[in-house]
């Protein structure tokens, strides 16, 4: 009988042991290398760091894009009113693809570059995946667009500026029902692979179920699918009057535009994930008219909307074919730097961030962030102790594209 | 009846690009004996050029951020001038992933990672260039056609059609230059035994470019057409397709054209039968089919059996 490794020749048995010496050497540098970064002291030689992951590729990279420009005009009008206390605040931007494992990585990434913050992922379904590395490196999180349900339940350090799906998407059920009253047979379609929608169409199925409407059908898609050919006509069979859509902003584009090219003339109502003027070049002439509910409104009437609203016009207008309109994305990834480097500026002065030790100070500001109200474009928020947001002003908007279909605006309705 | 004609148009609408991807697989495999992974960026780069040909202007992110031809031409003139275009860049690949490891008589294997890293290479290029946002050809690109038809009560987006119908044209085509020219014959000689079509005269090298090239252009038309179709969602939106052409080529036979007809229409109607609630597991439905197949006939569907030389 062979023992185990018996036919492993002496010099192999001896390169193996020193190959796996060196391994678990490296792991162990390694491992001691983050522990150092955690617990030696806020590295301010650049300014207070701050980081973001954002989607700024991959079908997500819609959102990255809108979410890019909220947070440098935020991190820009920080730095202009002095930053933390007299220091700059630097930011670093990585990004995060639109998949799990790619957040991840450059969740890890950020944190190991010993940043205090960090503002991201984009999808729920990277925080889901990403948010508990923050959670366990003890790193605050903000999330600035997820909406799914259980994103602050991640853990203590994680908190979103983005309301959760249950408080908004039943407005936009109501206003479609206020708008025609006649309507009798939804359909719900939504892509069972995305946390964002499986989480949001529950709550659409619930506010139709509790308005009277069972959906008639509800068809089941993939994140990437791009072709609905087969569940739109399935859906049309039901001859419904009322279409919902748990979509993010490309496979939604889409199928809204094959919805229409077959034929369908009926209220549309779509979620968060198509919160996007980035919808605007993908279904076209055929986004006009459908219905959307949100957590910002442009023409909100207080200081600090106006004050971003202005800063978004300027740097826009660079680009005469961007729209000088700022989309709730923008408004949230700003609302999100604007929360942590408020949240920084009272903790410098309540504990100087000069020497403070790294771990130490990151826990501190979890509960800054926290204990804070803040003025933002979405209004005045704050955080229940979970972490979940607490805003008060929402919204339901209609696409109206103009003519020739190439741009168009979220017109708010009454 | 009605339900049947709509689930075929669903079907067969799918397919025909499946078909047409797979098609570009099939022929570089049928010379090299290797499977081109360059393939699906090199369909992406089609539905970009026809995007810019079209007069569509590059967005805010990339280096050429802005760019916009002074032309606008017809879709139907871009359309093939893409294919040239992606049959351009097919014939890069060839010369840099491909031929430096045939002239070296390398294993035919590493020209499989080569691919790989030249379709990494070019879809990060693109990304690069044109930014990672999604891109649409304007509805009305193909003037007053209806957006949709309807056939004897079954209903089919008029886009989908003209892909079923191009891709017919293509395929026909095709098989007329594969079994009706010169260099046709040429190339089922070299997909037969290359040494052997070499000792009589045929150029295989030239053969290749020519697989490469023609290739190239039905990628860059079928990624033309699925642009307008379904718009561009970014640099990656062919890897998706590459793995539903693998499939194709496999379940219709490796290196076999009519094969990948047959199998692209196959895990196109495969698809498409899928009871709508469970649309959201068709690939898992369409690859376990394919299993099942090569259960039963590993050589695929109209594959030959590989003879083991002793």
């Amino acid at each position: 009988m062979l023992r185990s490794g018996g036919l492993t020749p002496a010099p192999m048995k001896r390169r193996l042991a020193s190959s796996l010496a060196a391994l678990l050497s490296a792991a162990a540098a390694l491992s001691a290398c983050q522990g150092t970064e955690d617990q030696g002291p806020v590295n301010l030689s650049k300014g207070v760091p701050v980081g973001a992951v954002l989607a700024l590729t991959g079908n997500a990279n819609v959102y990255g894009q809108d979410q890019k420009i909220g947070i440098e005009l935020s991190l820009a009008a920080l730095n202009g009113a002095g930053g933390v206390n007299g220091k700059p605040l630097s930011l670093s931007i990585e990004d995060g693809g639109s998949a799990e494992p790619s957040a991840n990585a450059a969740v890890s990434l950020q944190i190991n570059r010993g940043i205090l913050a960090l503002i991201g992922p984009t999808l729920s379904q990277q925080s889901f995946s990403a948010g508990p590395i923050a959670q366990r490196r003890g790193v605050p999180l903000v999330a600035p667009s997820n909406t799914a349900t259980g994103i602050p339940e991640i853990g203590y350090f994680i908190s979103r500026v983005s309301a959760q799906s249950s408080v908004i998407a039943p407005l936009s059920i109501a206003k479609a029902l206020q708008l025609n009253p006649g309507i009798r047979r939804a359909a719900v379609f939504y892509a069972q692979d995305d946390a964002y929608s499986t989480a949001e169409t529950v709550i659409f199925q619930q506010a139709l179920t509790a308005k009277g409407l069972k959906p008639v059908t509800v068809q089941r898609t993939q994140l990437n699918d791009q072709d609905f050919q087969s569940q739109i006509t399935a859906a049309l069979n039901q001859k419904p009057d009322l279409v919902v859509l748990s979509l993010q902003a490309m496979d939604g584009g889409n199928l809204i535009r094959q919805l229409r090219e077959l034929g369908y003339r009926g209220a549309i109502v779509v979620g968060n994930g198509m919160n996007t003027p980035n919808i605007y070049p993908i279904c076209q002439k055929y986004c006009d008219g459908i219905l959307i509910a949100q957590a910002y409104s442009p023409e909100l009437q207080t200081p600090a909307n106006q004050r971003f609203t202005a800063a978004f016009a300027a740097a826009q207008a660079r680009n005469p074919k961007v729209s000088p309109i700022p989309p709730q994305l923008t408004a949230q990834a700003y609302t999100a730097m604007q929360v942590i480097g408020e949240a920084l500026a009272r903790l410098d002065r309540r504990q100087p961030l000069k020497g403070l030790p790294l771990a130490q100070a990151r826990k501190a500001l979890m509960a800054e962030i926290l204990g804070g109200t803040y003025q933002t474009p979405l209004g005045e928020i704050r955080f229940t102790p979970e972490g979940e947001v607490i805003q008060k002003n929402f919204f339901v908007a209609q696409v109206r594209m103009n003519a020739g279909g190439k741009s168009g605006r979220f017109s708010l309705l009454p | 009846m009605e339900g049947l004609l709509q689930l075929l148009f669903n079907g067969l609408s799918v397919g025909a690009v499946y078909a047409l991807f797979a098609l570009g697989y099939t022929l570089v495999f049928s010379v090299l004996g290797v499977i081109n992974f360059a393939h699906g960026a090199i369909f992406t780069m089609g539905a970009y050029f026809t995007y810019l040909l079209i007069g569509g202007a590059v967005g805010a992110n990339g280096l050429l951020a802005g760019l916009q031809f002074p032309f606008a031409l017809p879709f139907w003139l871009a359309l093939p001038l893409a294919g040239i275009a992606a049959a351009a860049v097919a014939l890069v690949v060839e010369r840099i992933a491909f031929r430096p490891l045939r002239d070296r008589g390398s294993d035919p294997l590493l020209a499989l990672i080569t691919s790989l890293g030249a379709g990494v290479i070019l879809v990060n290029l693109i990304q690069l260039l044109v930014g990672a946002e999604s891109y649409s050809i304007p509805v009305g690109t193909l003037g007053s056609l209806p957006a949709a038809l309807s056939i004897a009560g079954a209903k089919v987006r008029t886009v989908q059609v003209m892909l079923l119908a191009i891709s017919g044209l293509l395929l026909a085509a095709l098989s007329i230059w594969i079994n009706g020219s010169r260099s046709g014959k040429a190339l089922q000689a070299v997909s037969e035994d290359p040494v052997t079509a070499q000792l009589l005269g045929i150029n295989s090298a030239r053969v290749i470019q020519i697989a490469f090239g023609i290739s190239g252009f039905l990628a860059g038309m079928a990624g033309g057409l699925v642009g307008l179709s379904i718009s561009i969602a970014g640099p990656y939106f062919g890897i998706g397709y590459g793995l539903k052409g693998l499939g194709v080529l496999v379940l219709g036979g490796l290196g076999s054209v009519p094969g990948a007809v047959l199998g692209g229409l196959i895990i196109g109607l495969a698809e498409a039968c899928v009871p709508a609630d469970l649309s959201g597991y068709k690939d898992a439905v369409s690859f376990g089919f394919l299993f099942l197949v090569l259960l039963v006939r590993p050589q695929g569907l109209l594959g030959r059996p590989q003879a083991n030389k002793v």
